[in-house]
């Protein structure tokens, strides 16, 4: 036999291969164009949901001390009612070293120096660990380990040495349940409760003292009132009795104290039918449809507040320290407080997760990908099974296997880049154009721009490896077939 | 295996042509679920070089299937095929691409040339994966072209191209590489009359002057006129195998 002189097919250079896959997309432009129109939805679904969480997390840390502003009133006024919970009190003690105002308010109503209050913080953190383990626990687990006591109870109940027998017992037969920490470092925990818990009583003491303090001040003036002069000397009542109070605080307390006071001002004269009715006029609606945030629209406008300072005049309403000028700016406040709450409410979840978009959002975007690999697979095997005649042919030729494949790698690649920036732009443009209708003004404050590019090169990657990934099953069938079950497939 | 095989002369003592193609108890099975299908039932056949051979059969035939085993397109269920006595079974699949790039030229009934790509674009493409560098490919495909007279519409893709065009551009294509075995599937069955005359020409010069060896499924009863050997296939099997003149001498009795 005579010896065998075929030798082994050359290897096309990269650029001929790339110059003819390129060929084959330019030629089958609508093809091309449906596979991309496929990459593209899917991108700018995963780019959308990346846009609107990037801007809403950048939202949300931009207006959260606004929000904690708004909540300022009602939380001093609930500070000065009643003694705070024994977690809360943990929870001061459990953060003291990282506020110094919490650090001097602890030390005056316990009593203690502050190096009691900073010893005890890691004691704090630790009671708070193990209160939460055992608030997740369900009730009858917890029934057996630690019987009827619940919160801070507990370490008290296991304070007796039958009852800690009893807990290690069950807590060895119970394989279900992992304790979080070491046995040892618990009990370690539970012997230096009851100091703690000394030093939580008497804070509970010093607050109450200093409550009563407070209002022996007050006489019959009602505390939402007294909280005016929050800066003045009120103010200096707080700190007499052991409160902390920044200048910060002060200032927030009594403008936020005083514009409320005139907002409830204005917001009462939709009571008032004389005013209703002429809103209802102006507006050219029934009077009972005159609702309180169509007032606040009304009011932005300068010569409708003008016109409503008059009415409120007219209707024999107490208008001191009110003036066209302050009910305008009350309104675009009101205005401002809307779209906090609409911000609080929206980007509540947020954080956490891939790029810090929250869990959920994560999970979303998982989906999509999953969504748009099974898209693309399916686009690029339709291109593929559509074209066995023209592998066939090439195979025919001398194409090499490996030439086919990278061939429809290639061309996937450049789907998928094309698809990943249409997606980029069009998830983008449409997660802001939506994220501008819910938060208006907001959405500008803290435009997350870095993070939005990441998100874009994210996408764009993503379409390209997804169709190039998607397209190697596809591809290496066809490159594997002997060139005529090619033809005869089709 | 191979000491089973019968010892065959690689020369035929009555030509003293040499054997280009020989199968060796060639058979093809077709397995669908249960259905099996014998598309050949062992098929021995030696062709030599320069040889212009016209297969003919019914469809259905295995007229195909027989085409494509000795073309290296599909590998056979049983037996051996050897081209330039290389057996087609041993090669790797590197090996098998250069094999058809460089020994075997194929034209098909529907043409296949790559929708994409110009006359010229399509007659260079196997010059390019057996490794011939863009320039020389592009002077020797111009050359290509100019011999089956395409070569003022080199720049035109298939779709603007006729039938008989195309399939010209496809015979221009199949001799890219120098081949010494043509291999045409149905090369007229598309066309009409007066174009199959002109494809005819050019194969029958090809043969003649190039020496190339054609092997040629057709129905087409002009074929009979230019070829060396015919063949009849029917049901897997070669019913019979004549020279030209033997069957002319028959075809004039019937007349």
């Amino acid at each position: 036999m005579k010896p065998i002189d075929v030798k082994e097919q050359p290897i096309l250079s990269a650029g001929r291969v790339f110059q003819i896959a390129l060929s084959g997309v330019k030629y089958r432009l609508f093809r091309a164009a449906v596979t991309v129109a496929v990459i593209t939805v899917a991108m700018a679904f995963l780019m959308n949901i990346l846009t609107e969480s990037l801007i809403k997390r950048a939202v949300a840390d931009s207006v959260r001390e606004q929000i904690e502003d708004l909540r300022t009133v009602d939380a001093w006024i609930a500070k000065l009612s009643i003694p705070q919970t024994t977690e809360e009190i943990l929870e001061q003690i459990a953060s003291v070293s990282q506020s110094e105002l919490d650090l001097h308010e602890l030390v005056h109503m316990s009593g203690k120096p502050s190096e009691a209050l900073l010893a005890a913080e890691p004691v704090a953190r630790d009671a708070l660990f193990y209160l939460r383990f055992f608030n997740d626990m369900n009730f009858g687990r917890r029934r057996v380990l630690v019987g009827s006591a619940e919160a801070t109870r507990i370490f008290d109940h296991l304070q007796t040495p039958a009852a800690w027998q009893t807990f290690t017992a069950n807590l060895a037969d119970m394989h279900t349940i992992r304790f979080p920490a070491a046995v040892e470092d618990f009990e370690a925990f539970l012997a230096a409760w009851p100091d703690l818990r000394s030093l939580v009583a008497s804070v509970r003491d010093g607050q109450a003292r200093a409550i009563r303090h407070v209002q022996r001040n007050l006489g019959d003036t009602p505390l939402a009132q007294a909280l005016r002069a929050a800066d003045g000397p009120f103010g200096e009542v707080l700190r007499e009795a052991g409160f902390a109070l920044s200048e910060r605080q002060a200032a927030t307390l009594s403008t936020e104290v005083e514009r409320l006071e005139a907002i409830q001002r204005i917001e009462g004269t939709i009571n008032n039918p004389g005013i209703r009715q002429a809103v209802a006029a102006d507006r050219d609606v029934l009077p009972g449809d005159v609702s309180m945030q169509l007032i606040w629209g009304l009011l932005r406008q300068r010569d409708r507040s003008e016109w409503f300072y008059d009415l409120m005049a007219e209707h024999g309403l107490n208008v001191d320290q009110l003036s066209p000028q302050r009910i305008e700016e009350l309104a675009a406040h009101q205005g401002h407080v809307r779209l906090l709450k609409i911000a609080e409410r929206q980007t509540t979840g947020a954080g956490g997760g891939f790029m810090d978009i929250g869990p959920r959002m994560t999970w979303l975007a998982m989906v999509s990908m999953l969504v748009c690999a099974v898209g693309i697979t399916n686009a690029m095997l339709m291109s593929v099974t559509e074209r066995f005649r023209e592998i066939a042919t090439l195979k025919c030729l001398g194409a090499l296997d490996g030439f086919i494949m990278v061939v429809f790698l290639i061309e996937a690649g450049i789907l998928g880049i094309v698809g990943g920036i249409g997606g980029a732009i069009i998830g983008l443009l449409l997660g802001f154009v939506r994220m501008l209708f819910t938060f208006q003004s907001l959405a500008f404050n803290a435009f997350p721009l870095t993070q939005l590019l990441y998100a874009g090169l994210i996408s764009i990657g993503l379409g390209m490896i997804l169709a190039a990934v998607a397209a190697v099953y596809p591809s290496m069938r066809a490159a594997r077939l002997a060139p005529m079950e090619a033809m005869r497939i089709e | 295996m191979t000491a089973t095989l019968p010892a065959s002369p690689t020369i035929d003592p009555a030509t003293s042509q040499r054997v280009i193609i020989r199968t060796v108890g060639m058979k093809k099975i077709y397995r669908r679920g249960e259905e099996i299908t014998h598309a050949l039932r062992g098929v021995d056949v030696e062709i030599y070089t320069g040889e212009f051979i016209t297969v003919m059969g019914p469809s259905g035939s295995g007229k195909s299937t027989f085409f494509n085993m000795i073309g290296a397109l599909d590998s056979p269920s049983e037996g051996r095929v050897f081209i330039d006595e290389v057996d087609v079974a041993q090669l790797t699949a590197e090996e098998l691409a250069f094999l058809r790039c460089r020994k075997i030229g194929y034209i098909f009934q529907s043409y296949n040339l790559i929708q994409y790509m110009t006359a010229l674009e399509n007659v260079t493409t196997p010059m390019a994966f057996g490794g011939v560098s863009p320039d020389v490919a592009r002077g020797r495909g111009m050359d290509l072209l100019d011999l089956v007279g395409l070569k003022p519409r080199w720049f035109h893709r298939p779709i603007e191209m006729s039938g008989g065009q195309q399939q010209r551009v496809a015979i221009a294509r199949a001799l890219a590489n120098q081949p010494s075995i043509l291999l045409c599937d149905e090369p007229t069955a598309n066309l009409d009359h007066r174009t199959g005359d002109e494809i005819l020409d050019i194969l029958q010069k090809l043969n003649k002057e190039r020496g190339v060896t054609i092997i040629c499924a057709t129905h087409d009863h002009r074929m009979m006129n230019i070829c060396d050997r015919l063949m009849w296939i029917r049901d897997g099997g070669i019913e019979r195998i004549a020279r030209r003149d033997e069957v002319q001498v028959e075809v004039g009795s019937i007349e």
